[in-house]
């Protein structure tokens, strides 16, 4: 097995959101040529005139699939850290059922709807107003009717995956579908040219309004501005951002007993396992707060959680301290610090640095072990897959 | 200016299944196009009624943590399609001001479904946790099986009301 290099990691945020702008560029893009930009070619869908959402939307699915779970079964992608819709059925349900209710009603869906919209087609700038309207409506409602809150609840919420519940193979399951999707889209082709022979098809050149085009533009690079400059943090946010810092170094800067070091623990329950030597629990924000204002400007101030998610401090820490977070936090912590390194196969320049760590490690557990009073040195965290399954998705 | 043919729909298929497979293995999740207009309305709640933001089942979990609820792969991914469904239709010239209909209905019968379709949408989209990108396309390709069923749904629901909505388009 080769290790896993997708889904990629990024030096940042920012420029993981970065391919945000791009991958969607192109879905934009691919949604206005195959026609999805016009509600009426949409809707013919639903009257068997025009199959083009059926055919581009299974082929799209088909390749993702393949591609998706190829690359799994090669080791290339770790399924762990990808993230799949949740499954809610009886939501998902109705709420596909009155979706399909309202795609017909309005010939486009959401995502469609942002193509016709900024292809200048006013049907679809009123369908996305509807959409923001519906949304705002669900957001209000569902925590005044119970009725509507336990059916937005109801179901596992797990990650149920449709090759688990065939018991069978994703890939098999992919081959499967592929064979049905080519006879499908036969059967397509054919349902096709006997509704089409009834109706001309639809028109590709709207008559077009250049300055209306213009106005259009405008107001495009206005929502497109607006929304970057919110996503960006606002001077309201007052999180600094921190830099990293290796467990090792500071370990060092503890043995050497660096003077004015603030460490602290900010993980959910700092009494869960041990922490780093020296660290103060940081669950009491106005404690930490008070600590934090009472230290001179340039103090190293280290914080850490479980596994090195915290890289910006919480919003109100005062200005010119110096912000670091520890690498991996308490799990990196453990892995580079407690965890003994093996001299096998190493470098002699390498041995001297792991000869190093070695003592460091030696050092921390015997510490550990007198400041808790336990026997046992503090288990070394298991490595492999310690990583937070990826929060964000939704539609 | 005339305007360009429409791709095969298999071509364009194959594209967005590619567009879709990148956005899976770059980002780790896959494509969606409600994240903004929800994201945006955490926005608002945030300004308005913070604390019922942070206690809404729906919003809470975009403003925990004092997060900003636009700062998300998803709602910049919305930005993408903006600009590329623009550039899209500019590049094709496709782009003009007007009103997608059938001969029947008039304009203004045609907006009016546009709107009340518009409505229903985004309320299904918000029970249903996801669009037709987010759980049809994307938790499809996935092997979600709720969005499979939610997939298989929205066409129950397209073709159930079709006959009745069809003076808009035939």
């Amino acid at each position: 097995m080769i290790d896993a290099i997708f889904p990629l990691e990024f030096a940042t945020d920012d420029l993981r959101l970065l391919t945000g702008i791009i991958i969607g560029f192109g879905f934009g893009f691919v949604l206005e040529r195959a026609g999805f930009g016009n509600a009426r070619k949409l809707a013919g869908q639903f009257y068997l005139e025009d199959m083009t959402v059926f055919k581009v939307m299974f082929t799209a699915i088909l390749v993702a699939m393949v591609g998706l779970y190829g690359l799994a079964s090669l080791g290339v992608v770790d399924m762990s850290m990808v993230w799949i819709n949740p499954t809610f059925i009886p939501a998902q349900a109705v709420g596909g059922f009155l979706l399909g209710v309202g795609f017909i009603m309005s010939g486009l869906c959401p995502g469609t709807s942002v193509v016709s919209m900024v292809s200048g087609r006013i049907d679809g700038w009123v369908t996305f107003a509807g959409i923001f309207v519906g949304i705002a409506l669900f957001t209000l409602t569902v925590d005044w009717f119970p009725g509507l809150q336990s059916l937005y609840m109801a179901g596992s919420g797990e990650v149920s995956l449709l090759h688990e519940v065939f018991g069978i193979p994703a890939l098999l399951l992919a081959l499967i579908m592929v064979a049905g999707a080519v006879l499908a889209f036969v059967g397509a082709e054919k349902v096709e040219a006997i509704f089409q022979a009834k109706r001309s098809p639809v028109e590709l050149t709207p008559p077009s309004r250049p300055r209306l085009k213009l106005a259009m533009g405008g107001s495009l690079a206005v929502l497109a501005i607006a929304t970057l400059t919110a996503g960006s943090p606002g001077p309201e946010a007052t999180s600094l951002p921190m830099t990293s810092m290796a467990p090792l170094s500071l370990a060092e800067d503890i043995i050497e007993r660096q003077p004015g070091l603030v460490i602290l623990d900010l993980r959910a329950d700092p009494a869960a396992e041990n922490g780093v030597p020296g660290a103060i629990a940081g669950s009491d924000p106005e404690a930490v707060m008070g600590l934090l204002a009472g230290s001179p400007e340039g103090t190293v101030v280290v914080v850490y959680d479980e596994a090195g998610a915290v890289r910006e401090t919480p919003a109100g820490w005062p200005e010119n301290r110096d912000y670091r977070y520890i690498e991996g936090g308490l799990e990196g912590w453990n892995a580079g610090v407690l965890t003994p390194m093996e001299l096998w196969g190493n470098s002699m320049a390498e041995r001297e640095r792991v000869q190093r760590q070695n003592q460091i490690s030696a050092f921390f557990s015997g510490a550990a072990v007198q400041s808790s009073a336990v026997a046992a040195p503090p288990p070394a965290m298991p490595s492999g897959n310690t990583g937070k399954k990826p929060k964000s998705g939704g539609c | 200016m005339k305007a360009k043919e429409y791709w095969n729909p298999y071509v364009a298929g194959v594209v967005l299944g590619l567009i879709l497979l990148a956005a899976y293995l770059v980002a780790g999740n896959g494509l969606g196009a409600t994240a903004l207009p929800k994201r945006s309305l955490a926005v608002i709640g945030n300004q308005v009624a913070p604390e019922w933001t942070a206690q809404n089942t729906v919003l809470k979990s975009y403003v925990a943590d004092g997060a900003s609820p636009l700062r998300n792969w998803l709602v910049v991914e919305v930005v993408g399609v903006i600009l590329g469904g623009f550039l899209g239709a500019l590049t094709a010239g496709r782009l003009a001001t007007k009103v997608e209909k059938g001969p029947n209905i008039s304009v203004k019968g045609r907006l009016i479904f546009a709107a009340a379709g518009g409505v229903i949408m985004g309320f299904a989209a918000s029970l249903a946790r996801g669009c037709t990108s987010g759980q049809a396309l994307s938790g499809g390709a996935g092997l979600g099986t709720g969005s499979w069923v939610f997939m298989l749904m929205v066409f129950a629901g397209g073709y159930a009301v079709a006959r009745m909505v069809r003076r808009q388009w035939i």
